[in-house]
């Protein structure tokens, strides 16, 4: 049986894209599976749950239960893809007790299979929560996300080691047109009959990445 | 046949952690296949007995029957290490029964190897319960453990006070048991069972149980933070293991 994936879209910085991810690939397993369970970690930034509300909770990991309230959902082997957005005010606070409560053996022996995508950015920060990482995470469950609206095609060499996934820029008219709280990626796909417009096919070419990281972890697990 | 082991864990303040540091020991020697018995003087219900109630037996140390009880056997049962659990109040008196029923002389010819795992408080008190039971502690190994499962501040004490009085005691050994997150400790409370059952996800009886996968990595990580300690004092060693063995919590 496949192991049930959870998906931890993550970085150190505000404003580096990371919720748009979290939409995309929610909006992805949405299609694909028929569910998905999101948790929104963010206090200060736009919200995952304002976008996706059918499938989203807010969670918090500042004390205890409220890690018990997200943890002990996400070590489940249920079958139900998961996707934190994890805010970068609770980065550190995250991956200190993921490390303390010994989160990814566990999930190993619980047929859970967690990708940490961490959304980069070319300043010290990143660079130092990107080190960290990959420290604690073994690297067939670490991607780098090179998100080209945010570091313009210069990804620091150093953020580049390991898997990678670019996420290409749109036009600012259409970044605007997605980022509109009515906007869905697959609601698009099944609209726009043209399949050659510039947002068509960038949305393709995110699924196409998810399905791959999907392959990835499949394989893994065989 | 290997040398009975007893070992006293007390303090004469109240509340400092005697009975978590207790199991925690039970727990060491149990993922270390030590076999060990443990005794629990807070008569009439004791906290020792509900968390390893298999293993341990609740006596009043300063009665004679009880005293036979434990130390007439120590030779006489299988599990080669005695742990006994001393309630509030009771280390020196304890310690003066010890000296007059001859068990301290015992333990400096050799035929009994004696440790005390000595808790600290952050009081002063302490300090001075240092310089008492250090007159007790010629042939035992002494313990000095700073717990801070309950969060005890030590830096109430001048550092040079407290060195000057560790130093009186020839071979003490410092001792630290970090602080526990608050809500993993009452969970374990509240399941009533070893830290390495909680960790296992087991309930008394070994059957499966439903504790909270975060408490439980909060659980064993510290756990693990202990019985490092518990390492570096070769605590093995003391009972004649030494042998590096496997432990149950790292299967």
């Amino acid at each position: 049986m496949p192991a049930t994936p959870v998906y931890i879209i993550c970085s150190p910085r505000p404003q580096v894209g990371r919720t748009l991810i979290a939409r995309l690939l929610c909006e992805f397993l949405l299609l694909k599976n028929g569910n998905v369970a999101a948790f929104d970690l963010n206090l200060k930034e736009p919200s995952l749950l304002e976008y996706l509300p059918h499938v989203t909770e807010t969670a918090d990991v500042m004390d205890t239960y409220g890690k018990m309230q997200l943890m002990d959902r996400v070590i489940v082997d249920d079958g139900l893809g998961k996707v934190i957005d994890l805010g970068f005010h609770a980065f550190d606070e995250f991956f200190r007790m993921s490390e303390e409560i010994g989160f990814m053996k566990e999930a190993r022996r619980r047929n859970v299979a967690p990708m940490v995508l961490f959304v980069a950015d070319n300043d010290r920060v990143s660079m130092r929560g990107h080190e960290m990482l990959r420290h604690q995470i073994p690297p067939a469950n670490f991607i780098t996300v090179d998100n080209e609206y945010v570091v313009r095609g210069e990804l620091s060499e150093a953020l580049t080691q390991g898997h990678t996934l670019r996420l290409s820029a749109l036009p600012l008219f259409l970044k605007t047109y997605i980022d509109r709280l009515t906007f869905s990626f697959t609601g698009y796909l099944r609209q726009e009959k043209d399949s050659s417009t510039e947002l068509h096919q960038w949305i393709r070419r995110n699924y196409f990445a998810f399905r791959e990281i999907e392959m990835s972890l499949i394989l893994q697990r065989s | 046949m290997a040398k009975p082991v007893v070992i006293v864990v007390g303090a004469d303040k109240g509340g400092v952690g005697k009975t978590t540091v207790s199991r925690t020991l039970l727990d060491y020697f149990s993922a270390n296949n030590v076999p060990t018995r443990a005794f629990d003087t807070e008569s009439p219900r004791g906290t020792l007995k509900r968390f390893h109630p298999e293993i341990t037996e609740i006596v009043d140390m300063t009665t004679t029957p009880d005293q036979m009880k434990i130390f007439d056997t120590l030779n006489a049962v299988s599990p080669s290490v005695t742990v006994i659990d001393v309630r509030a109040g009771l280390m020196s008196p304890s310690l003066v029964a010890l000296r007059d029923i001859g068990f301290l002389d015992a333990a400096k010819s050799g035929q009994i190897t004696f440790a005390v795992f000595h808790i600290l408080g952050s009081s002063i008190a302490s300090l001075d319960e240092i310089a008492e039971t250090a007159n007790f502690m010629t042939g035992a190994k002494y313990f000095l453990v700073k717990n801070f499962i309950n969060n005890t501040s030590f830096f109430e004490w001048d550092q040079s006070t407290y060195n000057s009085y560790f130093h009186r005691i020839k071979d003490a050994t410092d001792l630290t048991i970090p602080k526990l997150n608050e809500m993993a400790f009452e969970q374990v409370e509240v399941a009533s069972v070893p830290f390495l059952k909680f960790v296992a996800n087991k309930g008394i009886h070994d059957d499966p149980a439903n504790y909270s996968f975060v408490l439980r990595g909060y659980v064993r990580h510290w756990l693990a933070n202990v019985w490092s300690e518990f390492d570096r004092i070769k605590l093995t060693d003391l009972v004649g293991g030494g042998k590096s063995v496997l432990r149950g919590g790292e299967k």
